[in-house]
């Protein structure tokens, strides 16, 4: 086989589609605005511990690299501080793209690079839904690899930390079912159904 | 009337007409049109063979009217109106139809297209069966011209004019003229001395028999007409006499009074009384009036006490002055962006803050930069030569709103920086963050090579922020070629801000009654073909004040600038449109209305019965409506002519809703052009006749219009318009009260100012009425002929 | 001045102090936080909005909502409930199809959001309805001597289109608090940067590593502690200290206080009733530079 030494993106590479699907999330309609100009990543206090700069995520957006991208850490690296996004020449909100990247990328079931992370964000909502305000022992548990023996000492570790000053809330709040909580959280789930 | 011979040509234009516009059907369908002897399409209408064509057939069929059927009249009026004259045509027996930027390029269907095209061309084909032959008038022209702005480009366009033998007023805001160029070190590519280049011209223009320099001035009104300008400027005083003020600065060493240099760009002081630099011309001092003790609290005057050739003149009082001029340059320059413009331009986001400007005395501007150059470069913090300088490009521009244009000189400039960093200190280490390396110019590649080969470090990634950090600055960037996050400590940063136009633009312009663009700086003509040219005549522009440019490019606009006043001015008159207003005295009945309603008080009431000054009258023809006895009527836009225009237009096959939009001739209409440049489609239902002005337009015009088949009527005006919002509301509103008599909805009707730039609301306009329109549908053949007897009838005007 | 008070998970957990020291000072300064009946999760910055965006803006919807009721602003403590209600609100104004879906979603259990409640961060209120002024009326104590680091953090300046109170690249509110107070603002370079608080449970090295810039740089500036606005950002820089010093082999030992808890200690409240024992970096040593042990005869700090 001849050594191409000239890397090629190929129709295969690409999803004519994706730019139109990345118009429709909030923020995505001013992909095509960016000039990668790079001050997002060098703004990025996150940079450091991404594959792809946030510039580099927007370009390969650009050639319709959907895969690439929705594989990428930097997706889910993003720690919506907003630096980039104040500093833009062009407006774009980042972080709001990445936040819906992410989402594509839960709703396409790509395998996420820190597997983690998926696992994190359904736990989160779940307890969320469930009881109206965060429990973090409880999401902890559900997200903890209890096979990882390091893990659970370092969780316990830091519940001791936090239970000795009375910073540990062992049991959830519970929203006033008259305030139809939950019925809210029916509805929504309904409408997104309703897709 | 005798029946006139009619010519049409029918442009391809190379395929951007005939692409679209089925050009044969359109010749078959004119032919066939009463009184037109010949139709003829071709290539390149405006090519020699395509007006030798026009020629040729005028001779040939003794063709006593003509109709060019291609680009728009802005573009090309006056090339075949050339073209007309050469075989004895009256330039007013010509006429275009615009089925380019008003029809190919904005549908492209080409069925649709074709049709429109057709009507349009008819449109054009009845009015000039209506033409009358006119003659231009002339008028003397003041040979004298004034100059606002006196940086090179005023400089340069002076001398220019004052060799040709013109007399020249250069007016200046500051106390002495140089503008910009004064403060530069060394300019690039070349690295010349700028104050080298800049001060011989600036003696010349001072030493000069035909020029007249007034500084400290600034125009605050400007009446008259091209040809024939009345400026007038206020000149604020000096408290110095020129005469006499022999620079020794004796009074600057005893004044208790200090100040930050503007010529220094802040960085150091200067005196309250004070020179505003050594080369300055007029070379004399000049006294901070806001700052002086003796104004602010009646003390001091020092420097008048120590001064030995008796020039302070504390008793000195503002004047203003009236220039008569026959044609005016603006060429005013431009103004750095700066940390409050940034907050009123970029809704409250400073640009500058994350470079820590105003933090830290090390973080500079390129203008600062300069200044450092000349006085010895060095680090304003401690004094110390810098090691490690950063030049951080593109601060606040190309932006996506706001400030979207390139400033065009930052890359070069940082360069030059850089390359004269090196020559001083050659161990220092300059290292440039951009954008895009924008190296356009003649000579400017090879410089930037050169920059390259002497190790100049260029990373390519917009700098995220600069931090102080002690006595240094941290840079933070992401070299973007390399994929990574880069972090440097420098002792100096140089910002390059964005350009904008010079304080106090808008202002003139509205004065001048010229146009600014969508980035705020003086709109041209044409962009291709008339780039000096504001959109009146007698006003011409130059330099920066278009635009942000180079040394280079600035003289040479200038040299056009001047060649156009030169040969404005040159014959000693200007030919006047003779489409004026007239009055047609067996009708008039002197009851004065025209005169309350004209704009620029051109009619009056004498011994002999009501008149129109033919040189004050602009022809707008807004009191052609207004008369109640028909007795005023305007040239080459008669009554006749509109209302055969609007039938020819109207008429189409076809049951789908017909929209007649009419729009002033000058901004309006160019806002619709500049639609076509662009390419934006719109509905093919509107069809564009070009008036004077929107009042020009009565209820009678409004009433055909309805009666011959049009469902909706658009009226745009400019916004520089005399006319403009509310007098094109009440004269609407008036029309849509006598309609609803005849059952006309009021919505059939809608009216608009826009200025030239925003032909996104044109066509969003266009579009909305559409669909209101075909949502309300046609108007019932009975009402059309209700409004046709009661025409007849002679009932509405 | 009363306020519908918005707490937010944090302040009902880990950061009680931080709410426990706003209510004293508050007592002090004439303000009242009401706080809304009921309040759900803020929507989170993108835990739950990276999944279901819709159940996110509808979760800060409902609270907005609650407010509505109280005809009130809506004032946080915490800089992310701030952002998140704010998003919420710019939302429904700009995305017609996220405001029906959204109202569809209340309306059917029987709650309506017109739209009218502005939101704003407890910081917003000190600076502006406050005053610098009356904070500094109030000091008993001033806080001579003592050098603060004010961390603003994130998304109690930024991005520039959610909120307007103070400068996004250089904000001074906290630094003229600290002032006020008597203290020393001292000057750093990371009184912005991000310390990673959405990654703590995820990517915990990311975020030591994120956390431990504005700590460092703190400790080279001779600051006495650091102050905050923000129950995210006061948990990484105080729960997480240690964890950051073994992990990067570095001596920090710096307090960490709400800027509330900071007031408190000028207006010579308890180190008790500010919480104070619930920072887990002892505030020992700011106790002692204060002789707040000795006005108090109180010995409540626990060690470390």
């Amino acid at each position: 086989m001849k050594h191409n030494s000239f890397r090629q993106i190929t129709p295969e590479m690409t999803d004519p589609s994706f730019i139109e699907e990345i118009k429709k999330m909030p923020g995505g309609d001013k992909i095509l605005d960016c000039i990668q100009c790079g001050v997002c990543a060098g703004s990025c206090h996150a940079r450091f511990a991404m594959d792809y700069s946030p510039m580099q995520v927007l370009k390969m957006a650009h050639l319709g690299l959907k895969d690439k991208v929705l594989s990428s850490s930097t997706i889910w690296i993003c720690a919506s501080c907003y630096t980039c996004a104040s500093r833009c020449p062009r407006g774009l909100n980042i972080p709001a793209i990445m936040s819906g990247f992410k989402n594509m990328a839960m709703k396409n079931n790509v395998r996420a690079p820190i597997e983690l992370k998926p696992k994190f964000h359904k736990a989160f909502t779940e307890i969320v839904s469930k009881y109206g305000r965060m429990h973090e022992p409880e999401l902890k548990m559900k997200i903890t690899n209890k096979a990882n023996f390091n893990e659970l000492k370092d969780n316990v570790t830091l519940a001791m930390r936090m239970f000795r000053k009375g910073k540990l809330k062992l049991q959830p709040s519970k929203l006033n079912s008259s305030t139809h909580f939950s019925d809210i959280v029916k509805n929504v789930l309904k409408e997104e159904a309703k897709k | 009337m005798k029946e006139p011979k009619i010519g049409v040509y029918i442009c391809h234009c190379g395929g951007n007409i005939s692409d679209t516009v089925e050009v044969a059907k359109v010749k078959e369908a004119i032919a066939k049109c009463k009184g037109v002897k010949v139709c003829e399409t071709y290539e390149y209408m405006c090519s020699k063979p395509g007006q030798d064509m026009i020629e040729r057939d005028i001779k040939e069929h003794k063709l006593d009217r003509v109709v060019v059927a291609s680009c728009s009249p802005r573009m090309h009026l006056d090339t075949f109106r050339g073209a007309g004259k050469r075989a004895g045509l009256n330039p007013y027996l010509l006429e275009m139809a615009n089925i380019r930027e008003q029809c190919s390029w904005v549908h492209d269907n080409k069925e649709v297209a074709t049709n429109k095209a057709t009507a349009l061309i008819r449109g054009l084909a009845e009015r000039v069966k209506h033409l009358e032959p006119l003659e231009a008038q002339s008028t003397p022209v003041n040979r004298d011209v004034a100059v606002i702005g006196g940086g090179i480009a005023g400089i340069l366009a002076s001398i220019e004019l004052a060799d040709k033998g013109y007399k020249v007023y250069l007016i200046e805001r500051n106390p002495s003229i140089g503008g910009r160029m004064a403060q530069l070190s060394k300019t690039f590519p070349t690295l010349d001395c700028s104050a080298c280049i800049l001060t011989p011209k600036m003696v010349y223009v001072s030493q000069h028999p035909n020029i007249e320099i007034i500084t400290m001035a600034e125009p605050i009104a400007v009446n008259g007409s091209p040809g024939n300008y009345e400026l007038t400027v206020r000149i604020r005083p000096r408290y110095v006499d020129t005469a006499n003020c022999k620079s020794c600065d004796k009074c600057a060493k005893v004044c208790p009074v200090k100040k930050f240099s503007r010529h220094e760009e802040g960085l150091t002081q200067e005196k309250c009384i004070y020179l505003p630099f050594k080369q300055a011309v007029p070379n004399a001092y000049v006294i901070d009036r806001d700052l002086c003790l003796w104004f602010n609290k009646g003390v001091c005057r020092v420097c008048e006490k120590f001064c030995p050739s008796k020039a302070i003149a504390f008793d000195q009082k503002e004047e203003t002055r009236q220039l008569n001029v026959g044609a005016v340059i603006a060429c005013t320059g431009y103004q750095q962006l700066t940390p409050e413009l940034s907050k009123e331009i970029f809704d409250g986001w400073d640009v500058f803050s994350q470079y820590s400007w105003g933090l830290h005395p090390d973080v500079v501007t390129n203008l600062q930069f300069e200044r450092l150059m000349l006085q010895g470069m060095h680090r304003p913090s401690n004094g110390k030569p810098p090691k490690k300088v950063a030049f951080v490009l593109c601060v606040g521009s190309r932006m996506d709103k706001g400030i979207q244009y390139c400033c065009k000189i930052g890359c070069m400039n940082s360069i030059k920086h850089a390359l004269l960093l090196l020559k001083a200190f050659p161990e220092a280490e300059p290292w440039i963050f951009y954008t895009d390396i924008r190296a356009h110019g003649k000579g400017y590649e090879e410089f930037y090579s050169n920059a390259r080969d002497h190790n100049v470090k260029f990373i390519r990634g917009r700098v995220a922020e600069v931090v102080p950090n002690g006595d240094n600055l941290i840079v933070r960037a992401e070299d973007t070629v390399l994929g990574s996050q880069i972090e440097e400590t420098f002792d100096m940063v140089v910002l390059s801000p964005a350009l904008l136009p010079n304080f106090g633009t808008g202002q003139l312009s509205k004065m001048l009654g010229v146009d600014l663009g969508p980035d705020n700086f003086f709109l041209e003509r044409h962009h291709k073909l008339r780039p000096v040219d504001s959109k009146v005549e007698g006003i011409y522009l130059a330099g920066c004040a278009l635009g942000p440019k180079d040394i280079r490019e600035t003289t040479v606009e200038t040299m056009a600038t001047a060649s156009k006043v030169a040969t404005f001015l040159g014959r000693g008159e200007v030919k006047l449109s003779p489409e004026k207003a007239y009055i047609i005295p067996e009708n008039c009945n002197n009851c004065g209305e025209c005169i309350k309603y004209c704009p620029m008080k051109a009619i009056e009431s004498t011994a002999e019965g009501v008149k129109v000054n033919s040189i004050s009258c602009t022809g707008c023809g807004i009191c052609v409506p207004k008369c109640p006895v028909e007795a005023i009527d305007l040239k080459h836009s008669t009554d006749a002519q509109l209302m055969a225009q609007i039938q020819g237009t109207i008429e189409e096959d076809g049951d789908r809703p017909r929209i007649l939009a009419f729009l002033e001739k000058t901004t309006a209409y160019g806002s619709a052009d500049l639609a076509g440049q662009t390419r934006v489609q719109y509905t093919p239902k509107v069809k564009i006749i070009a008036v004077p002005s929107t009042g020009r337009v009565g209820l009678k015009h409004v009433l055909y219009a309805f009666a011959n088949g049009a469902d909706g009527i658009i009226f745009i005006e400019g916004d520089d318009s005399p006319f403009r919002e509310e007098g094109i509301r009440e004269h609407v509103n008036s029309m849509k009260k006598e309609l609803s008599k005849f059952g006309v909805e009021s919505l059939r009707v809608v009216s608009m100012t826009t200025t030239l730039p925003q032909y996104d609301k044109v066509v969003n306009l266009f579009q909305t009425f559409d669909e209101r329109v075909s949502k309300m549908g046609r108007i019932a053949p009975e009402k059309r002929q209700k409004i046709t007897e009661a025409l007849a009838g002679g009932k509405q005007k | 001045m009363k306020y519908a008070y918005f707490p937010g998970c944090s302040i009902d957990a880990s950061a009680k102090e931080y709410a426990m020291a706003a209510n004293a000072i508050n007592k002090l300064l004439d303000v009242e936080l009401i706080e809304i009946p009921d309040w759900n999760c803020c929507g989170s910055i993108d835990a739950v909005h990276a999944y279901n965006p819709l159940l996110s803006v509808t979760l800060s919807t409902r609270n907005l909502a609650l407010a509505e009721n109280m005809k009130m602003d809506v004032v946080t403590l915490c800089s992310a409930c701030f952002f998140t209600l704010s998003r919420a609100s710019n939302m429904l104004r700009e995305n017609a199809d996220i405001k029906s879906k959204v109202e569809r979603a209340i309306n059917d259990a029987g709650l309506k959001y017109a739209g009218e409640v502005k939101v704003r961060h407890y910081m917003d209120v000190l600076a502006n309805d406050v005053g610098y002024e009356k904070i500094r009326q109030k000091v008993t104590v001033p806080l001579k001597g003592l050098k603060v680091a004010p961390y603003y953090g994130c998304l109690i300046v930024r991005p520039p289109g959610i909120q307007k109170f103070d400068d996004p690249e250089h904000p001074t509110s906290m630094d003229k608090v600290i002032q006020a107070l008597g203290a020393e603002a001292v000057l750093y370079p990371d009184k912005t940067s991000c310390c990673g608080a959405s990654l703590v449970i995820t990517d915990e090295e990311v975020m030591m590593e994120m956390t431990k810039h504005p700590l460092l740089s703190a400790k080279n500036a001779k600051a006495d502690c650091i102050v905050t606005p923000c129950p995210m950002c006061h948990f990484n820089l105080d729960a997480k200290q240690k964890d950051i010093e073994d992990r990067f082999d570095v001596e920090i030992g710096i307090s960490v206080l709400y800027i509330t808890q900071l007031i408190g200690l000028a207006f010579g409240l308890s180190p008790k009733e500010l919480g104070l024992h619930r920072n887990i970096v002892s505030p020992d040593k700011i106790l002692e530079k204060l002789q707040v042990e000795s006005k108090h005869g109180q010995n409540v700090v626990g060690k470390h």
